[in-house]
């Protein structure tokens, strides 16, 4: 295909090893000297968007990243897996999914991408909205949870995790898709590729720029702990523990 | 089943504080390795390390590589990591840009080995051989050798082996009986048997280049009639395809204590006509070019004691952390998890300090031989030579010492579990031990140390040493409080006790020398602590500075604490080795060999 | 104040997530409307009346509605939302799908997974894989909110009367077509990813036995299986059934032991899960002080009992 461009947003997160804890005044978690990586689900969409690259289907990855200065860190990433240039869009505010939903339109109105592939959710906010919104303001189709992809004559044909099953939807470019774990397993990043992204091309905007209003929607009151498993008990027969983890524990 | 997770806040805190990556990456030819570049490097090895070569670390040990029909049959799963290792490129993380490598500073590499050996090393030797072969062929390969075998080397397409060891030639290379006979076309016939050699054959690469040592049919008796030549498993084609079946052959494999992955092989060259070879150099020169390339080698299987050291702390530690057993000594409520045990967190701060010592020296090391290799001044290039000509047998000697030790401390925090080889901690014992043996045992580390780095020169370079760690440790004197009380009185005993022990042996080398080397390993273990004690000095006067300059993070008060630890725990010992080293000697040559 | 909850259906029958969804919209207080939007889905409309506290049942009855597309019934919801103080659907796959788009259109933002209600701008949602909860405030008029349904007893399917009422679709979007479902129930699911997990050890006695007993029982509940090592060696199943140290680590919502003793080697590689069950017939096994609920008790007996009161 002649020129087709992907964007994928990518985001800089607390690493999936590392068990978060709450500060002792509720105000979040402690992220200082914490290890931060890639979202995960944004690691499966940069490969997938680099397959498609590969396979001749895409002509351009492009990686983007909304927040910090770091965030270059994460977009280096990407382009050691195989993304083609980056934009970082800088701010240091508390960045909500409207507000990144909003930012990505705006870099999507520069660069004209046909298909927008970012992960489900991150795994810091667990919001899992970015990609609907971000579709709902460009007014184009979407299919999140995407397990299987297939890009061939303007049309994408995706196979999407639902409740207790699959589906698979297909829509016109430009589209949307979010993924989902079962996607693909990401490649491990080569020596000469990291040494590569380096030198590869990094633009950065701030919010103003792009003419966006970032002020957040919601305000964090207190962050705590979850609530501590309670000492167990015995109970007495089957008939007793069939009522408790229906109506007590609500796992079946 | 044990995981490994690269411990990349130290090693990123070595690089930059003290060994200075920012310093190495501004000498000519490294202008590639900027610290965000070598940080993204690090990351992604850590990935590698943890996520394809650690799991095959027990499965490997299990099931051992197999032998039949002259051929290696690796464990499972080894032959698709190696594929992977090459398709990401990590075979030429150091080797040179012209022959495909990325030319890389050693310090980076020695981080990156470093994971490697942690997450399984029986699979990290057989790129560590092939880059020993590399290394023989960048230096004086002909430029025929280099175009056919250099690229597939570097990318690891080809593997390499280094065929020195014969049964009656171990640490005595001038022994060696393998003959080599020219055939009048510039190729020789080479015949003999070669044994111990690691990965001499395998699955996991199309074809071997097997480095072996022989002698020619004139040669002179003993170390100067030894050449080097280049006998490939399959011959190579003009136009770069692999031809015949070279006659050189895995007669059988040894079975082993540890590394049960890597195949140690008996080498059959010549059994069927001979096994055709080139020379690699000048003839002759065999043993010459061995000694050159012998401080990469060695400063690599330095590295294996320390990375086995710190993956058979993180199993230690999360065992700790687990087991319940016993109330507090102090009292307490119900049974405790082992760590709360003051003789448990003794065990594990021994592994922690000791680690962390072992990092910050090695890889200080491994930036001076950067320098020395790259450096601009030819005057630093020449000190900074010297200091790893003098280190490198304490790297080679005290790290895999010290790593054996931690692999026993790390079966010991298990208890009974520690020895069932389930829980894993046993393998690293078994693994770690070769690590002494191989590659020069620390007796022979240590003859090198006293003898051609110590008394040779009249301890030259070593005084120079002795004069950073006094600047080092008035820097100790400029802090306050307990912590660095206790350092500093134990670093300058420590240095007095190197100074006293260095006179000793420079005085009577010749004549005591048999005296003298009997406490040639006491010294080497001397230096070893002293240097690491030096090198954990300096890590807590720059963990100090952050803690002043407001950072917060609780890596620095740790650092400083555990510099405290290894002050007195194991730099106090250095009193003890340094009267072993003075007082030794007669002792152990007193008795007749009959009342042994 | 009015809520706007999204039913959740196939068109043939409401899904019970619906239900604490208006649990979570009672909580926040105020009438509760139910907008059901489908093909052919007047029986679902019929069942969403009779819930419980709802006032009125908005029905969209059109063909482009029949596959629950987020494209059309974004829409849709918007075009209808004028008049509500908030929108909630439960947090399911659809759900997630819905809502945020729902909420960009609208221009507000969108709150995940709330798991309480402090006050009717306020909630409580889980972040950081459950590690943390957020007690968040929302400055928007107009709250869109996915419901987590375990944190909301759900209220009962019966005894209300809603009104039902039609209204308007809003124009086919045409922007996907669907063009295959699968709804699988057949495979087990993997160890690793299972939400429930069946296990057994030596108490089971025999392969044939770990069999005949936990497989209708791991059918039942949708479960993986799993094995002690002692299961493991002895032969009853294969090595990849393992959990603990030195077999997989897993951490589903219900994890059920049973004949198993509870070593520390296996508990570290269960202990994680959400809610763990015992069944032993050894009151002082350890296994019962990691456990949530225990049972004494001998499972040739128990797990027969406890498959029938599943049923
Ligand atoms: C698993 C394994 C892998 C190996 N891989 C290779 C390989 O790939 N290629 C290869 O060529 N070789 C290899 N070797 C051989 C290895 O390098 C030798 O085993 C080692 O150099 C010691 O030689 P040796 O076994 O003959 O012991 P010896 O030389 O017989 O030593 C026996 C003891 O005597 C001491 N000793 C010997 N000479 C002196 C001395 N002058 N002064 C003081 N003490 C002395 C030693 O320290 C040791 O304690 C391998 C060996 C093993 C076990
Ligand atoms: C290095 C090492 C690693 C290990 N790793 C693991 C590991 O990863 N995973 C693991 O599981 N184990 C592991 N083990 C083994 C572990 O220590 C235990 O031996 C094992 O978990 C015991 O399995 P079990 O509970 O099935 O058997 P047992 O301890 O024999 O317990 C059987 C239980 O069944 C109960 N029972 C018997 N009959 C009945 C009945 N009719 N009704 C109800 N209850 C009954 C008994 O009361 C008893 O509590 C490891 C051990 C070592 C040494």
């Amino acid at each position: 295909m002649a020129d087709l461009k992907i964007l994928v947003p990518v985001k800089r997160v607390v690493d999936f090893n590392v068990k978060v804890r709450v500060k002792a005044d509720g105000s979040g978690v402690d992220l200082a000297n914490v290890k931060m990586s890639m979202n995960p689900f944004d690691e499966i969409a940069i490969e997938e968007a680099v397959r498609l690259r590969e396979a001749g289907v895409a002509s351009e990855v492009i990686a983007v990243s909304c927040g910090l200065v770091a965030c270059q860190e994460t977009l280096r990433t990407a382009m050691a897996i195989g993304a083609d240039r980056a934009i970082l869009v800088e701010s240091d505010a508390d960045l909500q999914p409207l507000a990144v939903a909003k930012l990505i339109q705006a870099v999507a109105a520069k660069e004209q991408p046909q298909i927008v592939i970012f992960g489900k959710q991150a795994i810091d906010d667990d919001a899992n909205q970015t990609g609907q919104m971000f579709a709902a303001l460009m007014g184009w189709p979407q299919a999140t949870f995407a397990s299987k992809v297939v890009v061939a004559n303007g049309m994408a044909t995706v196979t999407r995790e639902i409740d207790g099953g699959a589906e698979t939807l297909e829509m016109k470019l430009p589209a949307v898709i979010t993924t989902d774990l079962r996607l693909n397993e990401p490649r491990y990043a080569t020596l000469p590729n990291i040494m590569k992204a380096k030198k590869k091309q990094l633009d950065t905007y701030k919010p103003a720029d792009l003419g966006v209003d970032v002020t957040p929607r919601l305000t964090t009151l207190k962050v705590s702990d979850p609530p501590k498993r309670s000492a167990g008990v015995m109970v007495a027969d089957v008939k007793e523990l069939v009522a408790k983890l229906k109506n007590e524990a609500k796992v079946i | 089943m044990s995981n490994y997770s690269a411990p990349l806040k130290d090693m990123q805190f070595v690089l930059r504080e003290l060994a200075g990556i920012e310093r190495v990456a501004q000498l000519p030819g490294y202008e590639e390795a900027t610290a965000d570049v070598v940080e993204a490097i690090l990351e992604e090895a850590a990935r590698f390390a943890s996520g394809v070569l650690a799991p095959l670390n027990f499965s490997g040990d299990q099931e051992g590589a197999k032998w039949h029909d002259k051929s290696v049959t690796m464990p499972a799963g080894f032959k698709e990591a190696y594929a992977q290792f090459i398709e990401a490129g990590w075979n030429g993380l150091a080797s040179e840009p012209e022959f495909g490598g990325q030319g890389l500073p050693k310090l980076v590499a020695a981080a990156v080995q470093e994971m490697w050996k942690s997450a399984n090393m029986a699979f990290s030797l057989c790129p560590l051989l092939t880059l020993g072969a590399i290394e023989a062929l960048q230096l004086v390969g002909t430029p025929e050798q280099k175009a056919a075998y250099l690229p597939n080397m570097i990318s690891g397409k080809w593997t390499g082996t280094m065929n020195l060891t014969e049964p009656q030639a171990g640490s005595d290379l001038a022994a060696i009986r393998s003959r080599a006979v020219p055939q009048g076309d510039g190729t020789y016939k080479i015949f003999g048997q070669k044994i111990f050699i690691t990965y001499g054959d395998h699955d996991m690469a199309e074809n071997t280049a097997h480095l072996v040592l022989a002698r020619t049919p004139d040669a002179p008796e003993g170390v100067k009639g030894i050449s080097l030549f280049l006998v490939p498993k399959f011959l190579v084609n003009p136009d770069g395809s692999l031809g015949a079946r070279n006659d050189a052959w895995c007669v059988s494999i040894e079975h082993k204590l540890g590394i049960h992955a890597s195949p140690t092989c008996v080498m059959a060259f010549g059994d069927g006509g001979g096994a055709l070879g080139t020379l690699v150099g000048q003839e002759n020169a065999g043993l010459k070019y061995m000694f050159i390339m012998m401080n990469a080698a060695r400063f690599a299987v330095g590295l294996e004691g320390l990375a086995i050291g710190e993956r058979a702390y993180q199993l230690a530690l999360a065992y700790a952390r687990e087991r319940v057993q016993g109330r507090a000594i102090e009292g307490s409520t119900g049974p405790v998890t082992i760590v709360h045990h003051p003789d448990v967190r003794r065990m594990l701060m021994l592994m922690k300090s000791q680690i962390e010592a072992m990092r910050a020296f090695s890889y200080t090391v491994a930036a001076a031989h950067d320098a020395a290799a790259h450096h601009p001044d030819a005057d630093e290039r020449k000190r900074s030579q010297a200091y790893v000509d003098l280190m490198i047998p304490v790297v080679k000697g005290w790290l895999t010492e010290t790593g054996n030790e931690l692999a026993y401390l790390g079966v010991q925090v298990h208890g009974g579990m520690g020895f069932i080889e389930e829980t894993g901690a046993a393998q690293h014992l078994r693994d770690a031990r070769i690590t002494t043996i191989y590659e020069g045992t620390t007796g022979i580390q240590a003859n090198d140390l006293i003898g051609r780095k110590i008394a040779r020169e009249g301890g030259a370079t070593l005084q120079g040493v002795i004069a950073l760690m006094r600047q080092t440790e008035a820097e100790l004197a400029k802090q306050g409080g307990a912590e660095f009380a206790a350092i500093r009185a134990a670093l300058g005993q420590g240095i007095a006790a190197v100074t006293q022990a260095a006179e000793y042996i420079v005085a009577n080398y010749a004549g005591d020398i048999r005296g003298v080397s009997v406490g040639a390993v006491p010294f080497l273990k001397l230096m070893g602590i002293v240097a690491g004690g030096w090198q954990m000095a300096r890590a807590a006067l720059v963990a100090q500075a952050k803690i002043a300059g407001g950072d917060a993070d609780p890596f620095y008060p740790a650092k400083i604490s555990t510099t405290r630890f290894y002050a007195d725990h194991v730099l106090s010992t250095a009193p003890g080795l340094a009267h072993a080293v003075v007082n030794g000697g007669g002792g152990a040559m007193a008795l007749a060999e009959e009342m042994l | 104040m009015t809520n706007l909850v999204i039913a959740e259906h196939d068109n043939a029958s409401l899904k019970a997530a619906t239900l604490n969804t208006v649990a979570a919209a009672r909580k926040i207080g105020g009438e509760i409307h139910i907008l059901v939007a489908g093909s052919g889905c007047a029986a679902v409309a019929e069942a969403a009346a009779k819930i419980a506290g709802v006032a009125r049942i908005k029905v969209a009855d059109a063909p482009h509605y029949a596959e629950q597309t987020a494209e059309n019934i974004a829409a849709l919801v918007v075009a209808h939302a004028a008049g509500y103080s908030h929108i909630l659907a439960p947090a399911t796959g659809a759900g997630k799908n819905l809502l945020p788009r729902v909420a960009a259109l609208l221009d507000v933002a969108q709150i995940s997974e709330i798991t309480a209600v402090d006050s009717p701008d306020t909630f409580v949602r889980p972040t950081y894989a459950g590690n943390a909860m957020a007690t968040v405030k929302s400055a928007d008029a107009v709250k869109v909110i996915t419901v987590r349904t375990t944190g909301f007893d759900a209220v009962a399917a019966e005894g209300g009367s809603a009104t039902i009422e039609a209204v308007a679709a809003a124009a086919d979007l045409g922007l996907v077509k669907l063009i295959g479902r699968e709804i699988t129930k057949s495979a087990r699911p993997e160890l690793g990813a299972a939400k429930v997990i069946v296990s057994g050890g030596r108490g089971l006695s025999s392969g044939e036995k770990y069999h005949q007993l936990l497989e209708p029982l791991a059918d039942k509940l949708n479960a993986a299986l799993g094995a002690s090592r002692a299961a493991v060696d002895a032969g009853y199943v294969p090595n990849d059934y393992q959990v603990g140290q030195t077999g997989k680590i897993v951490a589903p919502q219900l994890y059920i032991a049973i004949g198993i003793s509870g070593a520390i080697q296996h508990l570290a590689g269960m202990k994680e899960s959400k809610v763990i069950v015992a069944i032993n017939k050894d009151a002082d096994a350890p296994i019962f002080q990691v456990a949530d609920y225990g049972l004494v008790a001998d499972l040739f007996q128990a797990i027969p009992e406890l498959i029938a009161e599943l049923n």
